[in-house]
């Protein structure tokens, strides 16, 4: 039986500043990995799939590459096909650019991978026109207003006929690039609802609060 | 909580599920057997399935109140069918199917070990109790008891000053602390550890002592599908602790039985377990081989 999606309800929404009770968001696990620890499959994944470019070539970049086949899996055994063709999905821009040689489209290739055999329609909407340290990596983290100055619409790509738009990102922490590219989208898409799909949300340590 | 959705993404929703599994057990025949029940007949199921949204969302509303007005103010719950369900809990007879807890989920799926003993144990089994807690936070494995007093308590106590990890499943709702004295232990191991607890909060609210004892056994055998194995320090002929045996049994789970529960010529259950395949643990190297390997292999 393959795991069930979750949303996010008013049982956990508290940890995610940024949304709120309106946000449509889902997700498969937790991520709940303190002090490098990672003992659940859920950690092991979104660490393996967060593993930096410069570890290509690498032995251990087999793990990236396994996580990006599990994570496409796991999503397409929680989504129906139906639902899933009759939307536009949009990944969350990575944080570097695509001259960067950090540059990682794994969001991308995850999609790649729910997608195959399916009528799927993935769309790079939303661009970043510069690099940014991964937030993840980084302790200044920043709002969806900073978000906005540095994301825009690729104008080539807005059209769709699809009924709504789903914004793809690994991991759920605060909302802050959901936000910030719903707001975008529903500029440009004032008619389509626009969903949040995650393949974990980080649970915030509750030492650390 | 039950905003329209613009889709019909099928999903759970933790809210919902939790307000559903009190409203399951508000039911006066409800029992962790009636209600697994009620799952072995309809397994892709979820508590929601079986309670109408308004009923659930009010007994959801009823549960959470308890808890803050208790202090509990961010916990989280685990729900069959949706992910961090630890699938080893499927092995227990009467699976669970939503539990609460607070802290450090991740520690679930740590190589894990029950170490469990009567409240009331002599100086020696104090002493065995820790060495033995020590020796299993050395080798990397997660001591795993059930905060009583005694014997649970001294393994917690001793994980921790060990700067081992540990992982409490208790008897009550997370809005209680059995007994008393133990409550700052359960703080501190649900700020920095992981606490679990199967209780139903709003029943549990409803009814006397006398029915909510009955369920400190029934975590014994939730406890014991979380870990590799258990480790019986010492208990009575009729100890609870004898609940959480006969469920690592039945579970396929190792249980070891120190070798001094065996010179006691009053107790009669360590033979009896013995010969449904429990371990007479004589040192610790005993536990250590049978552990070592499989929780490589897990």
């Amino acid at each position: 039986m393959s795991t069930k999606l979750t949303r996010v309800d008013g049982l956990l929404l508290a940890d995610h500043c940024y949304l709120d009770a309106e946000d449509e968001c889902y997700f498969v696990g937790e991520y709940t990995a303190r002090a490098g620890y990672a003992f659940s499959p859920t950690n092991d994944l979104i660490q393996n799939l967060k593993k930096p470019m410069d570890r290509l070539g690498l032995p251990e970049w087999k793990y990236k590459e396994r996580a990006i086949a599990q994570a496409g899996d796991t999503l397409r055994g929680a989504i129906p096909q139906e639902w899933l063709e009759s939307a536009t999905v949009v990944p969350v821009p990575p944080s570097k650019a695509k001259n960067d040689p950090l540059y990682d489209d794994r969001l991308l290739r995850v999609l790649h991978r729910l997608g195959s055999n399916i009528a799927i329609d993935i769309r790079e909407l939303v661009v970043q026109t510069k690099s940014t340290a991964a937030a993840h990596e980084s302790s200044d983290r920043p709002t969806p207003t900073d978000l906005l100055d540095i994301y825009s619409i690729d104008t080539a790509k807005a059209k769709t006929e699809q009924k709504k738009l789903v914004v793809f990102d690994d991991l759920l922490t605060t909302g802050c690039h959901f936000r910030a590219i719903k707001q975008i989208l529903r500029a440009e898409f004032p008619n389509k609802p626009v969903i949040g799909l995650f393949i974990a949300r980080r649970v915030p340590d509750s030492a650390a609060i | 909580m039950a905003t329209a959705l613009a889709t019909s993404l099928p999903s759970v929703s933790p809210l919902l599920e939790l307000g559903a599994y009190e409203a399951l057990w508000s039911e006066k025949t409800a029992s962790f057997k009636a209600i697994a029940d009620r799952f072995r007949a309809h397994p892709d199921a979820l508590p929601s399935d079986f309670v109408m949204a308004t009923i659930a969302e009010d007994f959801a509303k009823r549960a959470i109140a308890l808890l803050n007005q208790a202090g509990v103010a961010r916990f989280g719950v685990r729900i069959n069918g949706a992910g961090e369900y630890p699938k080893k809990l499927r092995d227990a007879g009467h699976p669970v199917e939503l539990l609460y807890y607070q802290g450090w989920w991740d520690l679930v799926e740590s190589p894990c070990v029950a170490v469990v003993g009567t409240r009331t144990p002599s100086d020696d089994g104090i002493r065995r109790a820790a060495k033995l807690t020590e020796c299993l936070v050395r080798d990397g494995f997660t001591v795993v008891s059930g905060l009583a007093k005694g014997i649970d308590s001294i393994a917690h106590q001793t994980a921790l000053e060990s700067g081992g990890r540990t992982i409490a499943v208790i008897g009550t709702p997370l809005s209680h602390a059995y007994p008393k004295e133990n409550r700052d232990l359960q703080r501190r191991i649900a700020d920095k550890f992981l606490l679990i607890s199967q209780v139903p909060v709003y029943r549990y609210s409803t009814q006397d002592w006398r029915l909510n004892r009955l369920f400190f056994p029934e975590r014994n055998i939730t406890m014991s599908a979380l870990t590799l194995g258990t480790v019986i320090v010492e208990a009575g002929e009729t100890s609870g602790t004898l609940v959480q045996a006969r469920a690592a049994v039945h579970q396929g789970r190792k249980l070891f039985i120190l070798d001094s529960c065996f010179r006691n010529p009053k107790l009669t259950w360590p033979s009896r377990f013995e010969k449904l395949g429990a371990i007479r643990v004589r040192d610790y190297e005993d536990v250590r081989q049978q552990l070592v390997d499989q929780a490589h292999q897990g």
